[in-house]
């Protein structure tokens, strides 16, 4: 197998082209998102060749601190982004996600990195980038788990008013929500598991394999990603919200809402 | 059996001293903004006042199991909450988020028939009228025999011949069955021919 070509700046521009396709598009069917697509277009440019750089100067000295700032800085973006998208969850619950992600995911990673490959966890090679898939998703999944559970309990609120005043305990009312969104955030997972090898070849998968590795061993890392995926998406949504929907609620029993 | 003194809510509602007697039934009137919604709420302890006591057998509501005292003071709120299923379907939901265990048929139609809500319990509730829907509701309310009910409005999706043996019905059977009932309403000839006690809220000027 030959390494991977390194693409020259001319053939790596032409790249672009494709973006005045979108651009046309986008005018003729009046998407009023041009300025969104240039922005994210240009922020994307910027933050890899940002990372490409750092991470090329990391891989070179690597250090364990240069590690532990990297993974401090996805978690803290991860946080950020989360929250961003569900301003309007409460203080205390906002900490329930923040602390839930952070744990979830440094879990499944060590698990990963120490368990499943059995490299050193600051090996820069192997945390940084699986740090990044593993973090990304459970942050994915999070935000589109909470955003769901609170949505259907701001429309459900005189539903939840009425069951309050029957006397049914705060915890019987939520958990069916809580269960529901889990569900909710768990399926793209799920799915894209299904189609797997068939409709799509994963990321990852690709990049090993462009840059020269055997596919069977390309799968094998794919294939103990996805269940890594799965688990941290899992385990990161169910913590924020079983431990989330409890400050709804105060000790009276009288909703938050 | 309740009393509040000095209640303060949010400093939008002052209420006066109010004594609620045990076995009787008590109308609440006022006009809208009041504070009469607001009130069952105290008493429910699903929120709390600002300044002041709501006591209960003497003791603060809040010093009890909130979820148990609701259980024991059941309030049918105005919004009715019925999915779009069977009548049979809604009770079994409801007993199911008490975590009791289904209610026979017999028991179902019996409450049913007291709240003159005699449908078929195949009946969707999708396709019943609001008035039709507020009193199966009512219905499943009643059906936990708690030691008081509290209703909000009852009677506002009625007619006035239905309103009126709604109400015969329901008094009837709380007062067979020592339930304390306590209602609103804006009806004041309602409540006057089927109180036994009678609270006007003042409107804050």
């Amino acid at each position: 197998m030959n390494g991977i070509i390194v693409l020259n700046l001319w053939q790596f521009g032409a790249v672009y082209l494709l973006l005045l396709i979108v651009l046309g598009i986008m005018k003729k069917c009046h998407i009023d998102q041009t300025k969104l697509l240039m922005i994210a277009s240009l922020r994307m440019t910027l933050q890899l060749v940002l990372a490409g750089l750092i991470l090329t100067y990391i891989f070179k000295n690597p250090h364990p601190i240069f590690v532990i700032l990297y993974l401090t800085s996805m978690m803290g973006m991860a946080i950020h982004t989360v929250l961003s998208r569900n301003k309007g969850i409460n203080k205390r619950f906002k900490v329930i996600v923040s602390t839930s992600l952070v744990l979830t995911g440094l879990t499944i990673i060590l698990f990963f990195i120490l368990g499943v490959v059995g490299v050193s966890f600051f090996n820069p090679q192997y945390t940084i980038p699986i740090s990044g898939m593993i973090v990304g998703n459970a942050m994915t999944g999070v935000s589109l788990g909470v955003k769901t559970f609170h949505e259907t309990i701001q429309s459900q609120k005189s539903k939840i008013d009425t069951l309050i005043n029957i006397g049914a305990s705060p915890k019987n009312i939520l958990i069916p929500y809580v269960n529901k969104s889990l569900e909710t955030a768990l399926l793209p997972t799920l799915n894209s598991m299904l189609g797997m090898g068939i409709i799509s070849l994963p990321g990852m998968m690709t990049g090993q394999i462009l840059s020269g590795t055997l596919p069977t061993t390309a799968i094998l890392y794919q294939i103990a990603i996805m269940i890594a995926i799965t688990a941290v998406t899992c385990l990161a949504v169910f913590c924020s919200l079983y431990f989330g929907y409890r400050t709804l609620y105060n000790s009276k029993n009288q909703m938050l809402l | 059996m309740f009393q509040l003194s000095n209640v303060n809510f949010k400093n939008i509602i002052k209420y006066p001293e109010i004594n609620i007697s045990e076995h009787k039934v008590t109308f609440i009137c006022g006009k809208s903004g009041s504070g009469k919604s607001t009130l069952l709420k105290l008493l429910n302890a699903s929120i709390s006042p600002d300044e002041g006591e709501v006591l209960y057998h003497s003791i603060p509501v809040t010093d009890y199991d909130t979820v148990l005292l609701r259980r024991e003071v059941i309030l049918a709120s105005q919004s009715v909450y019925l999915s779009d299923q069977s009548i049979r379907d809604n009770f079994m939901e409801y007993y199911s988020y008490r975590g009791l265990p289904a209610p026979d048929d017999t028991i179902i139609c019996k409450f049913l028939d007291l709240c003159i809500a005699n449908f078929p319990l195949t009946a969707n509730c999708h396709e019943l009228s609001g008035g039709e829907r507020q009193r199966v509701f009512l219905a499943i309310c009643l059906s936990f025999l708690p030691k008081v009910l509290m209703l909000d409005e009852p009677t506002s999706a009625l007619d006035e011949i239905t309103a009126n043996s709604l109400l015969k019905s329901l008094t009837d059977y709380c007062h067979k069955e020592h339930i304390t009932l306590i209602a609103i309403t804006h009806d004041l000839s309602l409540a006057k021919k089927y109180a036994d006690e009678l609270i006007l809220l003042p409107t804050e000027a």
